[in-house]
């Protein structure tokens, strides 16, 4: 017994830098569900196919000598427009916005195979961002955890910051309220095109990165992507709490780092790879049904079945 | 000033349950004017105030604010122009938001939004002014969400929203309805307060024939889909709840005789 826990620790400790570096990349993923999920009250599957998108667009890109930045920019762009795209298959065709992410992720199989021209693309030995990660050798854990921490905290303060603005107030109106925000003049419209574009661009820039740390972009990349990043984004939200814009904010990051750090202690434990969706999926459930539980089964009256949101 | 011209807005057209629910409406509301509109259920009353805040569009007819014609402009342009309070204290504000934040939506209902600070310093100054004067210490709670307030509260802060930024058109959706009678006093006194004062271009529904009498320059009835009766200047400073209430039974013996058929 001893022996199994000393032998779990060890290689848990060898994986944490690894581990680290995976979490600030992911991170991103988790930004790109909580706008979503959270401030726009936009239930949105894009990011299952987004970060696959980035990952293709950021892999063609610098396969063909392009700078790795601007491969980042160039997924982030992509993925912005797939959000936009299930946005407005939402808004126009008033179709449900679970259904409009799915709809859109599972063309976005196509469009990434089409990308690639094949399911897998090695960039291993090409540039990428993580060379220029300052005091550090390149190639090592540290300098993805640098490269990836400092964009982090960059999107975390500029996203702080925009929420904050007259834009940026009106935006999550927009998800706290519709028909107050629209009666104040404000564009459901757009604001719900911008956001959830930029929830997606998140994901497909976490893609990127994911890219080029790992050295190969594949179409199947971002299989169960989506309920990684809402059960990390669970464990965030009960770390840090969304009371205010930045702990909502913060979230998504604190979020990633535990939830990977979780995974990998799984890991180092013995548990068989494959069994990982499905602890992850129960863990998913059981923070959801939480409250239910706490409530009593039957009491406040709750509807045989919830009424959806269009 | 408001027109309406020839609105016209039928549901469920060609169908077995068709219903005519403004009939060729026409109704003129001057610059500073509080109309009070009143009519029984069915009358066309939510019909026309949707359709004058845009969030129905009409079949035909036009709708004119201050001389341009609206009836194209969707609801979030109108809003630069148009304030509008619902009955329901929910649907007014937005509920994860705070006081203040809820303040500045409104604030900026007829600007361009802009990337700068939202709340800032004198803008919370400010409306701290504008909530005191409702008297009931909101301006303490600027930073508390808004779902942690009473309906009463909620319903007060959607009507300083509303008032502020002096709205071309002020709406009100039988805004103090759904409130006790102490509170819907509050709310109604406060309505009337801002609508003198700033003097606003108000249109009222209620169902409150009380209200209709003591407040506003003219009441309009509504009926079936059309103004069935004005009552304005030395008239309406005579008029009494049970004159008011008859217009309603004269009405109803019609319907059951079959004559309004």
């Amino acid at each position: 017994m001893m022996e199994f826990i000393s032998s779990t620790f060890t290689s848990y400790v060898a994986l944490v830098p690894v581990t680290l570096s995976q979490s600030f990349i992911l991170a991103f993923v988790v930004m790109g569900i909580m706008i979503p999920f959270r401030t726009l009250q936009f239930p949105d599957l894009t990011s299952e196919g987004a970060y696959p998108l980035g990952g293709c667009v950021c892999g063609v890109l610098i396969a063909a000598g392009v700078n790795p930045a601007l491969a980042i920019v160039a997924a982030l762009a992509c993925g912005f427009l797939a959000g936009c795209c299930t946005a407005l298959i939402h808004l126009r065709f008033r179709i449900h916005t679970l259904l409009a992410g799915i709809l859109m992720m599972t063309m976005l199989y196509s469009i990434n195979l089409r990308i690639m021209g094949k399911s897998n693309l090695s960039i291993f030995g090409s540039d990428t961002v993580y060379n220029w990660a300052p005091f550090v050798t390149p190639g090592f854990p540290v300098s993805k955890i640098i490269i990836a921490g400092l964009i982090g905290a960059g999107v975390f303060l500029a996203l702080n910051w925009f929420f904050k603005t007259e834009k940026g107030t009106a935006l999550r109106a927009v998800g706290s309220n519709p028909a107050m925000a629209e009666a104040q003049g404000i564009s459901v419209w757009v604001s719900t095109i911008i956001g959830v574009g930029l929830a997606s661009g998140f994901s497909a820039t976490s893609g990127a990165l994911m890219v080029q740390a790992q050295g190969f972009a594949d179409v199947n990349m971002g299989l169960g992507i989506l309920i990684n990043g809402l059960a990390a984004l669970m464990i965030g939200e009960a770390v840090v709490g969304k009371q205010s814009v930045w702990r909502q904010l913060l979230a998504p990051f604190v979020g990633a780092i535990i939830y990977y750090q979780l995974v990998s202690l799984c890991l180092a434990a013995g548990m068989p790879p494959p069994d990982l969706k499905l602890a992850t999926g129960l863990f998913v459930l059981a923070m959801l049904a939480l409250p239910s539980l706490k409530r009593g089964r039957g009491a406040g009256g709750t509807p045989a079945r919830e009424k959806f949101r269009e | 000033m408001l027109e309406v011209r020839s609105a016209r807005k039928v549901f469920y057209a060609g169908q077995a349950d068709e219903k005519i629910a403004l009939d060729n409406l026409d109704l003129t509301l001057q610059t500073g004017e509080f109309g009070v509109v009143i009519g029984s259920n069915g009358a066309g009353k939510s019909t026309m105030l949707n359709a004058v805040s845009g969030a129905l569009p009409l079949d035909s007819g036009q709708i004119a604010i201050n001389g341009d014609d609206v009836t194209d402009t969707p609801v979030h342009k109108r809003a630069k122009r148009i304030a509008r309070v619902f009955q329901d204290p929910m649907l007014g504000t937005a509920a994860s938001m705070t006081v203040a934040e809820n303040m500045l939506l409104a604030d900026l209902r007829s600007t361009d939004r802009t990337l700068a600070r939202g709340l800032n310093a004198k803008r919370l100054a400010d409306y701290k002014d504008r909530l005191a004067a409702l008297g009931l210490g909101l301006e303490n709670r600027l930073d508390t969400k808004v779902e942690l307030l009473s309906g009463g509260q909620r319903q007060s802060l959607s009507l300083i929203m509303a008032v502020g930024g002096s709205p071309d058109l002020l709406l009100l959706d039988e805004h103090t309805a759904a409130l006790d009678p102490r509170t819907a006093d509050l709310v109604m006194q406060a309505t009337v307060r801002a609508v003198d004062t700033f003097k606003l271009t108000t249109l009222m529904v209620t169902h409150n024939m009380a209200h209709a009498v003591d407040y506003g320059h003219r009441v309009i009835m509504l009926d079936a889909g059309r103004v069935k009766l004005e009552i304005g200047g030395a008239e309406k400073a005579n008029v009494t709840v049970a004159k008011l209430v008859d217009h309603f039974a004269v009405k109803t013996d019609a319907m059951m005789l079959g004559a309004g058929a």
